[in-house]
C-alpha cells in the first residue's frame, strides 16, 4: 500500500494568526480518513493549506511521493487532488452542466464526456437540473453538484469539507450513501466533519483536532468507544 | 420629426461602437474587479496608431483593426503583468493610483508625440452615404456599427462556448473555486485584460474612418464606457448593447436639440442618474 498523502510538521494560519501547529498525519491508498473536531479547531484551514488556497507557515506536504508544499493552487488540482470546499463554492452564474464541465478543466485537452455520464449516474438530480443556473439549486443539490464537479476531474485523492453542513438528516444520509459508492470504487478520501457519528461511521481511521493540534488518532471504532470522545463530542 | 429620427439613427450607430468599448471595460472590471481609469485612453491610443498607419504608410483606416488589435492585445498583456498583477492583493487605492498614473502617462505621451490639435485621416475607401427612406446614413458609420456588432456577437460566443471564455467566466464567478479546478488565474486575468484592451483597439480604428482624434478623447471615451457599464450592470452582453444604444441616442439627440457642446454633459447626467437610482444597473446581477 503506497502512501498517498503525508503531512509533516505543518503550521498554517491567516496573516499573523496561527491556526494549525505541528500537524503530522498520513493517508494510505484506498483509505478513507476523517479529521474531526469542533468549530474553530482548524479543520477547514487544514484542507485549504493542502489545496494551497492558503500557504503554510512551516512544514511539508507530500503527495504520492512529490513535495507539493510550494505548489500554487492550480497545480495541486492538476496533480490529482480534488477539494470539495465548505459550502460548495459553485460557479453560481453558470449552469449545472457548465459547473461539471469546469470540473474537467485539468483534462480538457483530452476531454472524455463519459465522465459526466458517470457523475449523472451517481447524482441523477443533476441531470434533471442540467441547464439550470447553479444559484437556483437547493442546498442538497448544491452539495451534490460540488462533489460531482470535483469528481469530474477524475482525482486520485478527494478532500471533502463538511459535506453535511446545513443539510437536513435525510439529505445527509443521501450524500453519504453516494460517498459510499465512491468508497467502494476505491477512491482515497479525506473527510472533514463536525458530525462525529457520520464521520466515524464512514471513515476507517480518524484524527481529532483541537485548537489547531492533533490530540488523538486511531481506528474509528476505538475512537467511538473512547472516554474523551464520548464525553466531549457525544455528550455521553 | 425627421430630425429626431435622423438623430436616433446616428446615435444608434454610434451606440454600437460605444457598446464595444464598454464591453472591453466589462471584461476587465467584471472579471478581476479592477477599475481601469486608462480604458478610454486605450481607445485614444488606438486612434492615434490608426492615424499613423494611415498617414505614414497609407493604410486605409478601415483595415487598421488588423494592426491595432494585436498591438493593443499585447499592450494589455504587458500592462497586466507589469502593473495590474502586482497590485491585485494591495489596497484598492494602490490599484486606482496605478491606473490613473497610466492614464496620465498616456495622455502626456499623446500630447508629446501628436500635439494638441486634432488629427484626422483622409476618407477611407468606405465613403459616401446611403439613403434610406429620406434619411441619410454615412457608410463609414454603418460599417463601424456593423463590425462592432459582429465583434460583440463573437465575444459572446467566445465566452459561452470556448474553453478560454468559459474559464474567464468561472474565474470571475469564484476565484478560489476556479483555482481548485486547476485554473491559473493570472493567465486568465491577463487574457481578459488583453482582450478587453484589444476591443478598444478595434473601436478606435473604426472611429477613425469618420472621426478625428485629439488628446481629450481619452477622457471622453473613459466617461462613456463607465457610464454605459453603470447603466448596463455586469453580466449581460445584450444589456450592454442596449445601454450603448441608449447612451448613443441620448448623446446624439442632446447634440441636435440642445447644444453640440452638451454631448459630455448629457453623458454625465445619465451616469449620475443611474448611480443614484439603480446602482447595479438595469440588467446587472451583481
Amino acid at each position: 500500500m503506497s502512501q498517498v498523502l503525508q503531512v509533516r510538521d505543518l503550521s498554517s494560519g491567516y496573516g499573523r494568526v496561527t491556526i494549525l501547529r505541528d500537524i503530522n498525519f498520513q493517508i494510505e491508498e484506498d483509505e478513507v480518513v476523517a479529521v474531526i473536531g469542533s468549530n474553530g479547531a482548524g479543520k477547514t484551514t487544514l484542507l485549504k493549506t493542502i489545496s494551497k488556497i492558503i500557504s503554510p507557515f512551516a512544514g511539508e506536504i507530500i503527495f504520492e511521493g512529490q513535495d507539493i508544499t510550494k505548489f500554487p493552487p492550480h497545480l495541486i488540482s492538476q496533480a490529482g487532488i480534488a477539494h470539495v470546499p465548505e459550502g460548495g463554492k459553485l460557479f453560481s452564474n453558470m449552469t449545472v452542466y457548465e459547473n461539471l464541465l469546469m470540473g474537467t478543466y485539468r483534462n480538457r485537452k483530452k476531454i472524455n464526456l463519459k465522465i459526466l455520464e458517470e457523475i449523472y449516474e451517481i447524482f441523477p438530480i443533476l441531470k434533471e437540473r442540467e441547464k439550470q443556473l447553479a444559484k437556483t439549486l437547493s442546498g442538497g443539490e448544491r452539495q451534490m453538484l460540488s462533489i460531482g464537479r470535483s469528481l469530474a476531474s477524475q482525482p486520485r485523492f478527494l478532500m471533502l469539507d463538511e459535506p453535511s453542513q446545513g443539510l437536513a438528516p435525510k439529505l445527509v444520509d443521501n450524500i453519504y450513501q453516494k460517498l459510499s459508492i465512491l468508497k467502494k470504487k476505491g477512491l482515497t478520501m479525506l473527510l472533514i466533519e463536525q458530525n462525529i457519528i457520520y464521520a466515524l461511521k464512514f471513515a476507517e481511521r480518524a484524527y481529532v483536532l483541537e485548537n489547531g493540534k492533533i490530540v488523538m488518532q486511531g481506528r474509528s471504532k476505538e475512537l467511538l468507544n473512547s472516554e474523551h470522545i464520548k464525553k466531549h463530542y457525544l455528550g455521553i | 420629426m425627421e430630425t429626431i429620427i435622423q438623430g436616433v439613427f446616428n446615435g444608434a450607430l454610434m451606440g454600437c461602437t460605444y457598446a464595444l468599448i464598454a464591453l472591453g471595460l466589462s471584461l476587465i472590471f467584471g472579471v478581476m474587479n479592477v477599475v481601469n481609469f486608462a480604458h478610454g485612453d486605450f481607445v485614444m491610443l488606438s486612434m492615434y496608431f490608426t492615424f499613423w498607419a494611415g498617414s505614414i504608410w497609407g493604410v486605409d483606416a478601415a483595415l487598421t483593426p488588423l494592426i491595432t488589435f494585436p498591438l493593443l492585445f499585447s499592450f494589455g498583456i504587458i500592462v497586466y503583468y507589469g502593473l495590474i498583477n502586482r497590485t491585485l492583493r494591495e489596497h484598492y487605492t494602490i490599484q486606482i493610483a496605478v491606473t490613473v498614473g497610466l492614464m496620465t502617462f498616456l495622455r502626456a505621451i499623446t500630447q508629446l508625440v501628436w500635439h494638441a490639435q486634432p488629427r484626422a485621416l483622409p476618407y477611407s475607401f468606405i465613403q459616401g452615404n446611403i439613403h434610406l427612406g429620406g434619411y441619410v446614413i454615412a457608410l463609414s458609420r454603418l460599417t463601424s456599427a456593423t463590425i462592432s456588432l459582429i465583434i460583440i456577437a463573437g465575444i459572446s460566443f467566445f465566452l459561452s462556448k470556448t474553453w478560454p471564455g468559459r474559464t474567464i467566466r468561472a474565474t470571475s464567478d469564484d476565484l478560489d473555486a476556479a483555482s481548485l479546478m486547476g485554473v491559473d488565474f493570472q493567465k486568465t486575468y491577463a487574457l481578459a485584460f488583453g482582450l478587453g484592451s484589444s476591443l478598444t483597439a478595434i473601436a478606435g480604428s473604426l472611429l477613425m474612418t469618420f472621426q478625428q482624434v485629439d488628446p481629450t478623447m481619452g477622457l471622453r471615451f473613459g466617461l462613456l464606457s463607465w457610464c454605459i457599464l453603470a447603466l448596463a450592470g455586469l453580466g449581460s452582453i445584450p444589456g450592454l448593447l442596449i445601454s450603448g444604444l441608449i447612451v448613443g441616442v441620448g448623446e446624439s439627440l442632446a447634440m441636435t436639440f440642445w447644444d453640440p457642446r452638451a454631448r459630455s454633459l448629457v453623458i454625465y447626467l445619465i451616469f449620475i442618474l443611474v448611480l443614484w437610482l439603480r446602482p447595479r444597473g438595469i440588467f446587472g446581477r451583481k
